[in-house]
């Protein structure tokens, strides 16, 4: 009994308050709802709405712009987990989440840093293409790669990166051998691992392993990396390189496509999912009808919330596919659902079809996604932010119609500032905790009139930042 | 079995248990073995409390027809804003999850794509902005409406 009354007090002084205090809101029984259940109905509106509601009147603005309610909008449209990373990192933005809204929002360019090392440093990389580069451990991890030649690397390479943004970075090499060389591999990262998976090496071998890499940081020894090979049972999917991969939620590494043993794209589907202990992994395929045609060179990115975006790439008639596919984990019955959209105007002839390209989540939910080759063989230098967060997630249907307002929104091609890299393809990308700053490694830069040729390949050894442009 | 609530202007209602508990509060009551006599809800009317337990009544007669209570939802949430919004905190004070749901969103559906003026007419509210104040606003919000 005492239960409901003490509910029922509070509740009773929460109603009287409200609806007498201010005598413009006689007649208007909404103020009779407390600032909660206020909350509740703002959050199932869009941001115009809620914007509109704010400028009705001065208590409405109050309400509708309180950061509590802008951090719950946050999460729902950027995630969850791109919340939580925000709270516990150092970004200076003074937990004003209406306004790190309004200027995610407004995203409009990139600035590029080139990194520095300190002097006297004596190793650096090698310049090379179709390496892994990962974010893991607080520090910058890059593996293997195809370099001059033609022929294949197997160095393990670390940088410690911390939680802030810094623009000197200090490489050590780590490891030489395990795992053997190769390039066009793919590698992730869930949890404080990372998982790589196939590859190609210069003998033209395509592997089918699964690499568990951990990094270590210790007072003595510096930062060590230790890679061991995952046991996986009898079934794996089949060797493959320029494959793309993912990981999910955390828990499973989701591969796709690629190019097989004989020489041909795939257009498979798997997932990894790794034991307690990760002391072994299982594979199974996902076989869907309709799913992405067979291509190569592409990029499969995790958007939060068990989603996971493809885009672009090769495919088997060594044309260069530009459609966008998603595949929600969370669903009971796994389905790959095109997402069909019309290219904006935009002057210049920009073409969006794109292989070797990058496409890397960032802060706001949305893909980031750089150079690599359109139709011509020509290498780009253009940055372009893909946005499905509009697009609803509960059972998709193949056939149904987005509205339009929603698919113009889609592509967004952002202005570049500062230092202003080459154009490459088969680079590799990652962000930092933040979301705000993209680190980018390597590829194949234009080295001559005519770059399709072999001979004319230039693998680039450049590290650079991308750091996303918030304006006031 | 059967439970007595008594609303804010005292009136008793007598309603099977299995159609109270769909409020949680009342659940956690009757587990705690409080619900032997009549309970109090001086927050809810009459006129309230007997539309919540209509809701509450006929979630558990149609629990498997999934189409037959979509439909009586949505007639049952046509309703004035003033029952609207007691029903919304009659459910919130109850703990009846899908009822505050689908009052919500029927408040929601009201506002949806309006503009400031239109929300202020199906609100009821007067403006008290200062026509500068209000320009300034529009100006800082403007980016929410952009492209």
């Amino acid at each position: 009994m005492k239960n409901i009354n003490t509910a029922c007090y509070s509740m009773a002084e929460t109603s009287t308050s409200t609806s007498t205090s201010n005598k413009n809101m006689k007649g208007s029984p909404i103020t009779n709802l407390a600032p909660d259940q206020l909350f509740s109905i703002l959050l199932l509106l869009p941001i115009d709405s809620i914007l509109a509601f704010a400028m009705t009147c001065k208590r409405f603005k109050a309400l509708a712009c309180s950061d509590t309610l802008w951090e719950s909008i946050c999460r729902r449209d950027w995630g969850p987990s791109s919340v939580d990373v925000l709270k516990s990192s150092n970004f200076q933005f003074q937990q004003q989440w209406m306004r790190l809204y309004r200027q995610i929002s407004k995203l409009e360019s990139v600035s590029c840093h080139k990194m520095t090392y300190p002097d006297g440093e004596l190793e650096l990389p090698k310049p090379r293409a179709s390496h892994s580069l990962n974010f893991v451990s607080d520090c910058l991890v890059l593996f293997g790669g195809g370099c001059e030649g033609g022929r294949h690397l197997d160095d393990t390479w670390v940088a410690y990166i911390g939680k802030d943004f810094e623009k000197m970075l200090k490489w050590q090499k780590v490891n030489s051998g395990l795992p053997s060389g190769r390039f066009g591999h793919s590698c992730v990262v869930i949890g404080d691992f990372l998982v790589l998976f196939g590859g190609i090496n210069d003998h033209g071998n395509r592997q089918n392993d699964t690499w568990l890499g951990q990094v270590t940081r210790r007072e003595t020894l510096g930062i060590t990396l230790s890679w061991t090979l995952l046991d996986v049972g009898t079934i794996a999917p089949p060797p493959r390189g320029a494959h793309v991969a993912c990981s999910v939620d955390n828990k499973f590494m989701l591969i796709h496509g690629g190019i097989g043993l004989s020489g041909l794209r795939l257009g498979d589907t798997w997932v990894l999912e790794l034991s307690e202990n990760l002391c072994f992994g299982t594979w199974r395929e996902i076989v869907t009808c309709p799913s992405p045609a067979a291509r190569s060179g592409h990029s499969l990115t995790c958007i939060g919330d068990s989603r996971v975006v493809l885009f672009g790439g090769r495919g088997l008639g060594y044309e260069v596919l530009n459609d966008v596919w998603l595949l929600d984990m969370s669903e009971d019955i796994l389905k790959w659902v095109q997402i069909q959209y019309e290219l904006p105007n935009i002057p210049g002839g920009v073409s969006l079809p794109r292989v070797g390209h990058s496409a890397t989540l960032i802060l706001g939910g949305r893909l980031l996604i750089y150079g690599g080759e359109d139709s011509y063989r020509h290498r780009k230098d253009d940055f372009w932010v893909l946005d499905i967060s509009a697009i609803p997630s509960i059972s998709m249907q193949p056939t149904t119609l987005i509205s339009k307002e929603i698919l113009a929104k889609m592509w967004k091609r952002l202005k570049a500032s500062g230092y202003k890299p080459n154009s490459r393809s088969f680079h590799r990308a990652c962000a930092d905790h933040s979301g705000r700053y993209l680190y980018v490694f390597g590829g194949m830069v234009d080295g001559s009139l005519q770059p399709a040729e072999s001979s004319g390949l230039i693998f680039d050894g450049e590290l650079f930042l991308v750091e996303l442009v918030l304006q006031l | 079995m059967a439970l007595e609530l008594k609303s804010s202007d005292n009136k008793i209602f007598e309603v099977e248990e299995l159609v109270a508990v769909q409020s949680e509060t009342i659940k956690s009551l009757v587990e705690d073995g409080c619900a032997d006599n009549v309970i109090p809800l001086p927050n809810v009317d009459s006129k309230t409390l007997e539309l919540v337990l209509d809701w509450c009544k006929n979630h558990v007669d149609m629990k498997l027809d999934e189409e037959k209570l979509k439909e009586y939802e949505d007639k049952f949430i046509e309703v004035d804003q003033a029952v609207l919004y007691d029903l919304l905190l009659a459910a919130n004070y109850l703990n009846i999850k899908d009822l505050l749901n689908r009052a919500c969103q029927k408040v929601a559906d009201m506002l949806k794509g309006k503009t400031p003026e239109q929300i202020r007419e199906t609100l009821n509210i007067v403006n008290d902005f200062s026509p500068e104040e209000e320009e300034e606003i529009r100006k800082e919000n403007l980016w929410a409406f952009e492209e």
